[in-house]
């Protein structure tokens, strides 16, 4: 991960802890399937699309498999619109 | 279990109401659209989310128009007592007037809701609509959530066991609608508002002492309790009103405990899975009935009447196992001593499990 991707997984994980009250000792590297039922999951991807101001395809959301997926998502999330935002 | 029939209560019929005020969800999704556009940066993933409980529409307690105003528990609860009242009402003398019984000749009347509160409480409001006797023994119940129609069943039906020559009324009326948080941006009031609707169902019960008429009999019931799971379902009571509480677990316990409960249950009377005709089980969402599914092992559309009252009115909490009866009562398919299974589960959490026979 860049710096700027482990700084966004960081705030995701304090969401995840924090907002939505999942288990503290969940790892940016960790199998997200194996610890967040889809319940959690879309409500991770919520609270992510909120705090960021990004939209995640679903396609995309569904296949992030890890905090740090969910971070790479969102840096590219921002990266995207703010190409668009220069856009003539 | 006695093995003289007359022991047992006879469910005698099921009387059913839906509001008139039918909204299709996609109706209901533009309207929360425009709420969480506000809040939320995606609407588009919480609207995916309405369209995938299976929930065709729902009917309201009120006109669409008026939810912009109740603001605040009081105003919401203002609301319900009327509207409560009124369906109640129209819910028992459907069940009487099936049974063909009077209003008068009711000895004992249980009202179950959680989505509102009374006192006088609804049930004895009722007494008065319907000139019932003063002697009627009122039993008001608050808080067993979606468990309460089963529960609630199976309380009456004890009360016929002591008295089995008096006839009572289980009501059931829950207006979900009038809990509806518009603060709370958690997934469960999330799944809440694109999966609950308001409903009542009232259930005639005669004691077996008295002259038989068509129906079920109550032949047994377990309660299932399941410790230290307080935070899987429920309210937190809010300047609001009720917040829901609603673990993503819930299927994860019917899962994991249903089938077991069951097969004790019915073990401990000499029977099976495989003696049962007919499944009646609460509408709880799509992931509740498949793990209901998953955990009795049924066979393709054993819950066909479930997963259809859900696609039509949603999940009516404690009113939707006594809809899936009533259907089912309707329907005639059931022949004499045929076995059936009612079963709901609800905030403790819990299951309560009811066996019927024709």
């Amino acid at each position: 991960m860049t710096p700027r991707e482990s700084a966004v997984a960081e705030e995701i994980l304090r969401l995840a802890r924090e907002e939505l009250e999942l288990d503290a000792d969940l790892s940016p590297e960790e199998e997200l399937a194996g610890r967040l039922d889809s319940v959690k999951l879309l409500a991770l991807v919520v609270a992510v699309e909120d705090r960021f101001r990004v939209i995640l395809r679903d396609e995309d959301a569904a296949r992030a498999r890890s905090l740090a997926d969910l971070a790479r998502l969102v840096v590219a999330g921002q990266d995207s619109a703010a190409r668009a935002g220069e856009a003539p | 279990m006695s093995a003289d029939p007359r022991q047992h209560p006879i469910v005698r019929s099921v009387g059913r109401v839906l509001p008139d005020h039918h909204v299709d969800q996609e109706t209901l999704i533009a309207v929360f659209r425009e709420l969480w556009s506000g809040q939320h940066y995606n609407p588009a993933r919480l609207e995916d989310l309405h369209r995938a409980v299976g929930v065709k529409g729902r009917h309201l307690a009120l006109p669409l128009s008026r939810y912009a105003e109740l603001r605040g528990f009081a105003r919401c609860n203002d609301a319900w007592i009327p509207a409560a009242v009124d369906l109640g009402e129209r819910a028992v003398r459907d069940a009487l007037a099936r049974a063909g019984i009077a209003p008068a000749d009711v000895d004992h009347l249980y009202f179950v809701t959680v989505t509102g509160i009374a006192t006088p409480s609804v049930d004895a409001r009722l007494v008065n609509r319907l000139r019932m006797k003063p002697t009627v023994k009122r039993t008001p119940i608050f808080g067993l959530g979606c468990v309460a129609g089963a529960t609630g069943l199976t309380r009456a039906a004890d009360a016929l066991r002591a008295y089995p020559g008096e006839v009572a009324v289980l009501l059931s009326v829950e207006l979900c609608s009038l809990t509806l948080q518009r603060d709370d941006l958690s997934v469960a009031n999330l799944i809440a508002s694109g999966l609950f609707g308001d409903g009542a169902a009232a259930v005639v019960l005669e004691g077996g002492a008295r002259p038989p008429g068509p129906g079920p009999r109550v032949l047994a019931s377990r309660s299932s309790f399941y410790p230290d799971t307080e935070r899987v379902m429920g309210w937190d009571v809010v300047e609001g009103g009720f917040k829901v509480v609603l673990s993503s677990s819930v299927p994860e316990e019917v899962r994991a405990r249903l089938g077991g409960d069951v097969d004790h249950f019915l073990g401990d009377l000499g029977l099976s899975r495989g003696r049962i005709r007919h499944w009646i089980a609460h509408t709880g969402g799509p992931k509740v009935l498949q793990a209901c599914e998953a955990a009795l092992e049924l066979p393709e559309g054993a819950l066909e009447r479930s997963w259809r009252s859900l696609s039509e009115v949603g999940n009516l909490s404690s009113a939707s196992v006594l809809f899936v009866l009533g259907e089912l009562l309707d329907s005639g398919e059931a022949r004499p001593g045929d076995l059936g299974l009612l079963l709901a589960m609800g905030p403790g959490f819990c299951a309560e499990l009811v066996l019927l026979q024709w």
